[in-house]
């Protein structure tokens, strides 16, 4: 571990635990940092602890979650592709994703929560491997590969409009909100059917890192040394349509994250999957953090969208990327 | 004019019979949409001596809404055609440019703030859309020299997201927006009335005397950079000059049904698969098929979802994204 990530990743911690604790304060009702402190940790209580543990604690876990597997579906996207305009949304895997809950949840309206991850990643999947396999069908580049990324993500984008403009208005307010990526009304309900996933996959990426660094190597270097690259580009695809998918799932599409995350990591810690990934993690949760709770402190009572937020920063950072990445998409 | 015919491989009809067969995909398609909608007991028998209440719905109901999809089909095919030929790409439409979605941040801007409440809303989505436009290109060194066509569709979707979020910021501040905003985003024509079809009117006709005007210069574009100036034409003019013609053509459309994704995408597409490459005849042909392809969904979208009427922008979405995806994966230049 070198230096710059031996100091990174603590001061990232510590932010992301500020972040945290301002996230539980702020809102229609503001909770001065002593009170939560007092909540966290069992100490007194009344109308204050109720909406700490019943909206703002579960809302706040879930963002470090979605956040925190977002930026690594990100990372492993990137070193797939080797681009670094890369990311789950732009090539479609989370319209993909948005498409197969609501078409589960308009089809089956009593469908249990718990099977609502499963139904995104089917629909992130599906997404994924049709964008892989249209674009093998001619000589494969990455610039096809997001352009026909982009299309399947306007493909399914166009679904989506068809059965929200479709339904009845009673129907789609609460759709809506999520499909523009918010945190609104997440409860603990909510987490308990995704932790386990997200937790498990974002370990098991942790621990894929020198795979990653293989990878980032190249097809031919990589095979040279070893590795059976179209399996190893199989489980990395899997791994990362997993994580977008499921998070799309309870947060919707919270744009912009997976792009920005690694991209800030890769300044702070350079290019080592064994450091990068646990960085991008962090900011990637950070980022959702206080994409979240800034949405609930700009005009209270109302809340803006974590989603609208993470675009209007996100849109001109990838300018910016597109702007100063010339070199590196050009292989 | 006969070379630049021939740089484009001929076209493949006789200009008099592509321009007929145009206008007769047209008129079945007003027909069409006149004869379909809501009260399934007017029907195409009624259209010729209307009476009583078919009167009533043909007039004022139908009738607006029939000459809206025309003139929003030949905004917006145009609006496509230009911006496809100016950039020399034939990914290139008001939707994927982020021009659709720069108009309706300038409209919605237009709608929240009281700074700008003076100025009429066909303007502020006008200076979106150009804004939007400037900015893509900007992105994608179109002002600079070589443009490129990763870079142009990114560009746009960057653009295109950041104004949407902007959008969605507004509407959350505004409530009273925020019901009718769903339908709006995706491109609906259901309530338009004349006063609507007069601005479209107003905006679109002048808009297509524009284009042609500017035909010659787009012909020029596809000889490429070097030899549109040779001849006397600076590209860069010629797609500044596109730019605030789409703009235009895109902000009035935008304004008064919201905006309307692929039209501007598939119809050049079309117009040039049928009648080769010269704009001169593209520009009207196009013009035509776009009305005509926007006369048909509107009536396919009363149809299809019956007696719940889907946004005609759903319905042409439903063809365009499949359509874009297509491009992606088969156009030539890209690999």
């Amino acid at each position: 571990m070198t230096r710059r990530a031996r100091i990174t990743l603590p001061s990232l911690v510590l932010l992301l635990t500020l972040a945290f604790v301002w996230s539980l304060s702020v809102g229609a009702v503001k909770i001065p940092a002593s009170v939560i402190i007092n909540t966290l940790f069992d100490l007194d209580g009344d109308q204050q602890r109720f909406i700490i543990n019943r909206s703002r604690l579960p809302r706040s876990l879930l963002a470090v979650l979605t956040g925190g597997a977002m930026a690594l579906s990100g990372v492993i996207v990137q070193a797939l592709l080797r681009n670094a305009l890369a990311s789950p949304k732009i090539i479609g895997i989370n319209s993909g994703a948005a498409l197969a809950v609501l078409l589960g949840t308009s089809l089956a309206p009593d469908l249990a929560l718990a099977w609502l991850p499963l139904v995104a990643l089917l629909g992130g999947t599906l997404a994924a491997g049709t964008i892989y396999g249209l674009s093998a069908l001619r000589p494969m580049s990455p610039e096809r590969l997001i352009l026909v990324g982009i299309a399947v993500g306007l493909v399914c984008d166009a679904g989506v409009d068809f059965i929200m403009v479709t339904a009845s208005t009673f129907e789609i307010s609460a759709p809506l909100v999520w499909l523009t990526g918010s945190l609104w009304a997440r409860g603990w309900q909510h987490l308990s059917a995704v932790w386990p996933f997200l937790s498990l996959l974002s370990a098991l990426c942790l621990c894929l890192f020198f795979r990653l660094d293989l990878m980032r190597l190249g097809t031919s270097q990589a095979t040279a040394l070893g590795v059976n690259v179209r399996l190893e580009r199989f489980v990395l695809l899997a791994i990362a349509t997993l994580l977008a998918s499921i998070s799309v799932s309870v947060v919707g599409v919270i744009g912009f994250v997976g792009l920005m995350a690694p991209h800030i990591a890769r300044q702070l810690v350079g290019g080592r999957h064994g450091v990068l990934l646990p960085t991008a993690m962090l900011i990637g949760a950070l980022l959702v953090v206080l994409a979240d709770a800034t949405g609930r402190v700009l005009v209270p009572p109302l809340e803006i969208s974590a989603g609208i937020l993470t675009a209007l920063f996100g849109a001109p950072f990838f300018v910016f990327i597109l702007l100063t990445s010339r070199m590196e998409t050009r292989e | 004019m006969s070379h630049s015919v021939t740089a484009h491989g001929a076209g493949k009809l006789p200009r008099g019979l592509a321009v007929g067969l145009a206008l007769a995909v047209l008129f079945s398609g007003a027909l069409f949409s006149l004869a379909t909608g809501g009260r399934s007991d007017v029907g195409l028998t009624d259209l010729w001596a209307p009476e009583g209440i078919a009167a009533t719905v043909i007039y004022d109901t139908r009738a607006p809404r029939m000459f809206a999809a025309t003139l929003l089909g030949l905004n917006l095919s145009l609006s496509g055609l230009i911006l496809q030929a100016a950039t020399r790409n034939p990914l290139a439409s008001p939707a994927i440019l982020g021009l659709n979605q720069g108009a309706a941040l300038g409209l919605s801007l237009g709608l929240v703030l009281p700074l700008f409440s003076g100025v009429p809303l066909q303007v502020m989505a006008l200076v979106g859309a150009f804004g939007a436009g400037v900015v893509t290109f900007a992105i994608s060194g179109g002002f600079t020299g070589r443009m490129d066509s990763l870079r142009l569709v990114l560009g746009g979707v960057a653009v295109g997201a950041f104004s949407y979020a902007m959008v969605r910021f507004a509407f959350t501040l505004e409530d009273e927006l925020a019901r009718s905003v769903v339908r709006w985003t995706v491109g609906d024509i259901t309530d338009i009335r004349w006063p609507a079809v007069r601005r479209l009117a107003l905006w679109g006709l002048p808009g297509l005397f524009a284009a042609l005007a500017l035909s010659q210069r787009l012909n020029l574009m596809a000889l490429g950079q070097a030899s549109a100036q040779g001849l006397g034409a600076d590209s860069r003019i010629t797609l500044l000059l596109g730019t605030l013609i789409a703009a235009a053509l895109t902000g009035v459309s935008v304004s008064v049904a919201g905006p309307i994704a692929f039209v501007g995408l598939v119809v050049p597409h079309l117009a040039k698969l049928l009648f080769g490459g010269d704009h001169r005849i593209l520009v009207p042909v196009s013009a035509l098929l776009g009305a005509a392809l926007m006369l048909y969904a509107d009536g396919v979208s009363k149809v299809l979802t019956a007696p719940v009427e889907a946004p005609v922008g759903v319905v042409v979405a439903l063809i365009g994204a499949p359509w874009f995806l297509w491009q992606t994966v088969f156009a030539r230049d890209l690999s």
